[in-house]
């Protein structure tokens, strides 16, 4: 019975994570299309998209192998992050140590992007690859930084242990303060979409993309995006609804955690639209400062506050 | 009625016909001390001035030898008392076929002081070049305005600038064989010969890399190449190459077309400030045709200069926000633009491309009860601009990426004659509404207006003096409307006189249009040089773009307007079928060169 019932809630997750991100997306444009007084397009708008790209073949301006790999493996660290993640009260793929995983895989996506960027001859792919590595080089310590500081919470390192053992204290509040501007940044929306401008570096590291190729990069870049908000909710919600025993409570949690995702989207949508692009030079600064700021919370997590 | 005569348009000022062909002759008193500077330019090069005339209100022409043409031009733009005094541009002109001469004629638009309209005038420098061996000396070392200039006669004329610092083609394809020159009249304007293409491109500074921004890049609009060359993300140089998409438009004016048809031509030259061409050119013709335009034809070119002020300004400054990802500004900006477009196309017919203008007047006239459609409309835009710039210059991001950014110094915009509010945002107090006589062709003599200028130079400050301009422009149309005069719209014009020389001016959006007309037989035009401001303001765009990232270069070129004026295919449509053919390159350069029974 248990077994049925933890295959069910995985099925759903993985339901959730590929099905979803799209519609966020969606969601995202029909947002933006009424803060600019248009009407937008349909929520599946998103879906069309990539099944149009998913039905053209792709133009590979290089022979090397990466180029062709680079997306699938992007996928591959995306769809395993949304994997690493805890549906209702139950993480569908779980060895321990989930925390060091997702951190890693999550940064695979951007990793891979970047190389891709670097197997074509191409100024822009460059650029926009230099790019992408400065925001992963400064914005990457600082989530190292924040998440060593829920391990520290926790005492642990499994990520349904650390949401579920968390205790309030000041150093928590500001980690997620900090969380949320990280994990945006690391998303990649505006104004920190720098690695992909299009009116600058013309899609950066995609700009030789085409075709399926590129349909696969987007929707990796859809999950990861996806499995970072889910991961940030996740860690609203389930340290403070108590232990999950039943499988009805997990439902709802499961819907909370849906809810809450669908709802956070709108917030994201609206903030891209308020916003220019800032320049990569700003975006440095602005890491090195948080990550600083991230240091002290770590010094306060030591000390107990 | 502001009399044509009243601007001493007849005033005899031709010493052509004294002896020798020299103004010493001639009684140059009275005529140099008509306005400010021209006696002591004449004093200054007294022994190479052949002969002067005006050519029309507020418009001398010296003729000077070739040799002291650099001196001459620098002691016009360097004049110590005239602040603003620029290098407009320089026409070149095949006359072999009236006197066996090419002419180079460089001509300086000298503010003596700002908006006096009676004191300012245009000063030309005319220069004889022999047929065989045209050249000249270059000014372009010590005066970077002339950069361009200098090329572009090179390529369409064939004269040679000597001790030019930058020799390469500049507008003509690189598969254009050398040694044939499309201006000069013994070229058919047909005739468009192609060799195998020869690339000439700056040499890449070392530990540079090269980022191609263009032909086409997502962040210009229009077929431009500039080719940065960054360390990391840093522009240490750039080089430009553009011009791709140069239509030959005044060999086809000059060619058989009618001065009346001349100015829808002109008014083709820009998707944005057609009716500024427009104007310009038709300006011109009435100064040579000399004659009285009714008041009434007159304020409603104004309205639909300003109308058309206000709906680019708002164009460009959500392709700004476009260029840094802030796209609700963009959409936001046109949204607000869009009534513009609909109340002019009540008014003339077309969105774009009015097709108002006549040699003489207006073609329509505007019906009293559409008066309070366009205060409607005015007052609408009035309230939407002023909620899309508290968002817009509010929103951190969006500043933080204007301000600081491309700051182009007074003393450079100066030295490249940069016009509009470009050279506005950098504290250049020009404005040729208020500088120059336009008043025989618009109505800016009679109504209020400020000109805004800003002193930082920044893209944000090119953002402001725009929206300062806007809400001037709001203030123009109202006044307008109050002021508008009955009367005719249009008056015929006669015949022409033959080969005499005009110059027409506007302040279009992007700065000072100018369109110089020279009347041959049988009302043609001789010659018909037009100068559009980006013309000017471009060679200054490398300068900005130095010592910037390269995210902020779309920023920075849009921050100047560039208009490269494209009409790039062909496309044939069957009216019965409906079918659309659009030519492939073979074909399109097949017609261009085979097909004659177009004209």
């Amino acid at each position: 019975m248990e077994t049925a019932v933890k295959l069910g809630f995985s099925l759903a997750g993985i339901i959730i994570m590929l099905f979803l991100p799209p519609y966020l997306d969606g969601i995202a444009r029909r947002v933006k299309a009424r803060l600019q007084y248009r009407r937008g397009p349909p929520l599946s708008q998103t879906w069309y998209d990539l099944r149009k790209l998913f039905g053209m073949p792709s133009v590979k301006p290089t022979k090397k192998a990466l180029f062709t790999w680079a997306p699938y493996i992007a996928l591959a660290s995306a769809i395993s992050a949304a994997l690493l993640l805890p549906y209702g009260n139950v993480v569908p793929v779980d060895f321990g140590y989930n925390l060091v995983v997702f951190f890693y895989v999550v940064l695979m996506v951007s990793v891979f992007l970047m190389l891709a960027g670097l197997t074509v001859q191409n100024a822009f792919s460059h650029l926009g690859s230099a790019r992408e590595m400065q925001v992963i080089l400064t914005v990457e310590p600082l989530i190292a930084i924040l998440y060593g500081v829920l391990a520290y919470n926790s005492g642990s390192l499994d990520l349904y242990t650390i949401m579920t053992g968390l205790h309030l204290t000041p150093s928590l509040v500001l980690t997620y303060i900090l969380l949320a501007y990280a994990l945006y940044v690391e998303s990649g929306f505006v104004p920190f979409d720098i690695a992909e401008a299009e009116q600058e570096v013309i899609g950066g590291p995609l700009s030789e993309y085409s075709g399926r190729l590129l349909g696969v990069f987007y929707y990796a870049i859809y999950i990861k995006r996806f499995a970072l908000l889910w991961f940030f909710i996740s860690l609203l919600t389930l340290p403070w609804i108590g232990p999950i025993g039943t499988p009805e409570k997990a439902a709802l949690v499961l819907a909370l955690q849906f809810v809450l995702t669908v709802a956070f989207y709108p917030i994201i949508a609206a903030l891209e639209a308020t916003n220019a692009r800032l320049r990569i030079d700003h975006v440095v600064k602005m890491n090195t400062r948080a990550f600083f700021a991230g240091l002290i919370i770590l010094a306060m997590a030591f000390m107990g506050w | 009625m502001v009399n044509t005569k009243d601007l001493e348009a007849h005033f005899e000022f031709e010493c052509k016909a004294c002896e020798n062909g020299r103004c010493a002759k001639a009684d140059v008193n009275s005529i140099l001390s008509e306005r400010k500077g021209l006696r002591d330019f004449y004093e200054a090069f007294k022994e190479h001035i052949k002969g002067c005339k005006r050519m029309t209100y507020g418009q001398y022409q010296f003729v000077i030898d070739r040799e002291v043409l650099p001196e001459a031009v620098l002691w016009w733009h360097n004049h110590p008392e005239f602040k603003e005094t620029h290098l407009s541009t320089a026409v070149g002109t095949d006359e072999r076929p009236l006197n066996g001469h090419f002419v180079y004629m460089p001509f300086l638009n000298v503010q003596v002081e700002f908006a006096n309209e009676p004191e300012n005038y245009w000063v030309f420098l005319r220069t004889y070049l022999l047929a065989d061996d045209p050249s000249f000396p270059s000014v372009a070392e010590k005066l970077p305005a002339a950069l361009w200039i200098e090329r572009e006669v090179k390529d369409l004329l064939g004269f040679k600038p000597v001790n030019h610092p930058d020799p390469r083609r500049l507008i003509l394809p690189e598969d254009w064989p050398e040694g044939v020159y499309p201006l000069r009249k013994d070229m058919d304007y047909r005739h468009s010969p192609i060799t195998e293409p020869k690339v000439e491109f700056k040499e890449k500074p070392e530990d540079t890399t090269l980022v191609p921004m263009g032909p086409a890049h997502m962040g210009i609009e229009e077929p431009a190449h500039f080719r940065l060359f960054v360390k990391g993300e840093e522009i240490v140089d750039v080089d430009y190459r553009g011009f791709y998409s140069h239509r030959g438009i005044e060999k086809t004016g000059e060619g058989r077309l009618t001065y009346n048809q001349v100015l829808f031509l002109a008014e083709r030259i820009c998707g944005i400030c057609g009716y500024q061409h427009s104007v310009s050119y038709a300006m011109a013709v009435e100064r040579l045709a000399d004659v009285d335009i009714p008041d009434r034809a007159r304020y409603i070119r104004t309205l639909l200069l300003e109308l058309e002020r206000i709906h680019n300004h708002l164009l460009w400054v959500g392709i700004a926000a476009h260029m840094v990802g802030y796209d609700t500004g963009f959409m936001h900006a046109w949204r607000i633009r869009e009534p513009v477009m609909w109340l002019v196309e009540r008014l003339t017919g077309n969105r774009k491309q009015y097709g108002m203008n006549i040699v003489g007047g207006v073609r329509r006239d505007i019906l009293d009860y559409r008066k309070e459609e366009i205060l409607k409309v005015v007052k609408q835009i009035r309230e939407g601009t002023k909620t899309f710039l508290d968002v817009a210059l509010n929103t951190n991001t969006f500043i933080k990426r204007a301000e600081g950014v491309g700051i182009l110094p007074y003393k450079v915009a100066k030295a490249y004659s940069v016009l509009g509010p470009t050279a506005r945002a950098s504290g250049r107090k020009i404005d040729v509404r208020k500088d120059q006589a336009v008043k025989t062709a618009t109505a800016y003599n009679e109504i209020d207006f400020k000109v805004p200028v800003y002193k930082e130079g920044d893209v944000l400050a090119r953002v402001l003096v725009r929206m300062d301009e806007l809400f001037e422009s709001l203030w123009m149309v109202e006044q307008l409307i109050d002021q508008m005069p009955g009367g005719d719209i249009m008056v015929p014009i006669g015949k022409l006189p033959e080969y005499e020389e005009a110059l027409g001016f506007t302040e279009a959006h992007r700065g000072e249009v100018v369109h110089y007309v020279m009347t041959g037989e049988k009302n043609k035009v001789y010659r018909w040089k037009v100068r559009a401001p980006t013309y000017n303001n471009l060679p200054a765009v490398p300068e900005m773009l130095k010592g910037y990232h390269v995210a902020d270069a779309p920023l920075i070129i849009a921050s100047i307007d560039p208009c490269y004026s494209c009409t790039e295919r062909v496309q044939f449509v069957d009216v019965n079928t409906g079918k659309v053919k659009v030519l492939t390159e073979a074909e399109f350069n097949e017609l261009s060169i085979k097909y004659k029974g177009v004209f």
